[in-house]
């Protein structure tokens, strides 16, 4: 256990240090609910409407963009391989990088609240314990694409090409950034097929204390074990 | 004589081309072994098959009386090794890259204490990629030797060095060696080798030419200096 947190710390500084991730993980969604706060600040509920979409911008930054790069560019310097030469394995590398994603994505979440709640006076109607649990599921359906995007792309190059061939759209077009609902009938159909877009759906309804769509459920758990499937079957240490 | 690495039948294909061919070594307690080599011999294959990164086809290899492929976990706390090319990632300094590798180790050695005693305590913060070549290929080995290992393995050790820095390596290496430690080295340097090696094996295709001591190279061939021994050896020798 020492091990994985003395990676943790190290890693994570070298992730700090990178400041992409501070940018598109921390400063972007605060961004995004000052702005909302102030064009929404006759009427906080339509904050609140839009808070679980806000929240999932730091999935997509660490899911999508920051996990397969930092996977295919360990697994290019062969850093991954330097670990099957020690007591062991290139997996703990792997865990540690999942961690400093998935804290992001946590403190993320507790930015974007604390902002909204004292500066906006937004209030959320539904579960808190629910909306975590929502939270992590579509964190766990979204890292688990980025996992089979870094695990498979045979390089860095490619990762960070498929990487932003899916984080773009996913990021304009879900709703994490447009609401979702101000958008052309056809753009929706598009928006449709993204797996973000359910995610999205799910942690408003929770957010909200509306019914909960099974089918967005049933989405995130099909995605999750598709692309955590095709990760464990194809992943390149090397 | 105890054999600290011991191989025997070893083989191994890719796509139906053998680039190993039933090779056998042993390499002594305490001593430095060379494995040379043209480039395609077969030697970074080699080397990956006896590190278990690469499973051989046949043939058993033994490090310290273990299987690097089934016993990973129990050799490397034991083994240290430095690839050919330094890997680390971008951004982190020379301490975080010790700190982060001694952590692997149930036993690690002191980093500080290496550090100076390789004369990079000064670098301690340095970014790894603001190096020079020669500390960074020092930091490697040092980075190899935190396991306290008892077998070292140094893959194409000074390759992109200047005349200086190799110099200081090699005494690194020979300090090493007064410690009792085990190390198999690969290299392309004739002077390197002849430096350095207690024996050698040269590998042809596949196949060992020459296994022995330098004086032993240079006797069986109709020449008398190593480098044009061994090109005779690889079948390379100038007309």
């Amino acid at each position: 256990m020492n091990r994985f947190f003395t990676l943790l710390k190290i890693e994570g500084k070298l992730s700090l240090r990178g400041m992409d991730m501070i940018i598109f993980a921390l400063c972007l969604p605060v961004v995004v609910v000052v702005i909302l706060g102030f064009i929404y600040s006759d009427a906080p509920v339509f904050l609140a409407q839009s808070f679980g979409a806000i929240s999932t911008i730091a999935i997509c930054a660490g899911g999508i963009m920051g996990l397969p790069l930092v996977i295919a560019d360990y697994r290019q310097k062969k850093i991954l391989k330097r670990y099957k030469v020690t007591p062991t394995k290139p997996i703990l590398l792997l865990a540690v990088q999942l961690t400093i994603y998935a804290l992001y994505a946590l403190l993320s979440l507790f930015l974007i609240f604390i902002v909204a709640f004292l500066f906006f006076d937004m209030s959320l109607t539904g579960s808190w314990s629910l909306f975590l649990i929502t939270y992590l599921l579509v964190m766990c359906s979204l890292f688990s694409i980025g996992i089979m995007v870094g695990g498979i792309a045979p390089n860095s190059k490619i990762a960070s090409i498929i990487a932003s061939i899916l984080y773009f759209p996913m990021l304009l077009f879900s709703g994490a950034t447009i609401p979702y609902e101000i958008m052309p009938t056809n753009l929706q159909k598009i928006a449709h097929i993204l797996p973000l877009t359910h995610g999205i759906k799910l942690l408003k309804a929770v957010s909200l204390n509306q019914p909960i769509e099974t089918t967005g459920i049933i989405i995130m758990i099909i995605c999750l074990i598709i692309c955590s499937g095709i990760a464990l079957k194809f992943f390149r240490w090397e | 004589m105890t054999k600290t690495i011991d191989v025997s039948g070893l083989s191994k294909s890719y796509a139906g081309n053998k680039i190993i061919d039933r090779l056998s070594l042993t390499v002594a307690s305490g001593e430095i072994y060379g494995l040379l080599g043209a480039n395609g011999a077969g030697k970074s294959t080699t080397i990956e098959c006896l590190l278990g990164t690469k499973q051989a086809d046949a043939g058993t290899i033994r490090i310290l009386g273990l299987d690097p492929y089934k016993d990973r976990q129990q050799l490397f706390e034991q083994v240290g090794v430095q690839f050919q090319e330094a890997h680390y990632p971008q951004q982190i300094k020379v301490k975080e890259l010790c700190e982060e590798t001694a952590c692997l180790y149930q036993d690690a050695a002191n980093y500080q204490t290496l550090l100076r005693q390789f004369a990079l305590i000064e670098k301690a913060n340095a970014l790894v990629s603001d190096l020079s070549g020669g500390q960074r290929q020092k930091l490697f080995i040092l980075l190899a030797l935190l396991a306290k290992p008892k077998v070292l393995f140094l893959d194409e050790l000074t390759t992109g060095l200047d005349p200086k820095a190799r110099r200081d390596i090699w005494q690194s290496i020979q300090e090493l060696k007064r410690h009792g430690l085990t190390i198999f080295l690969s290299s392309h340097f004739m002077d390197e080798v002849e430096t350095l090696c207690d024996r050698i094996s040269i590998l042809k295709n596949g196949r060992l030419s020459f296994t022995g001591t330098i004086p032993e190279a240079i006797a069986q061939s109709p020449y008398d200096n190593f480098e044009e021994s061994y090109l005779w050896f690889i079948g390379e020798e100038i007309r």
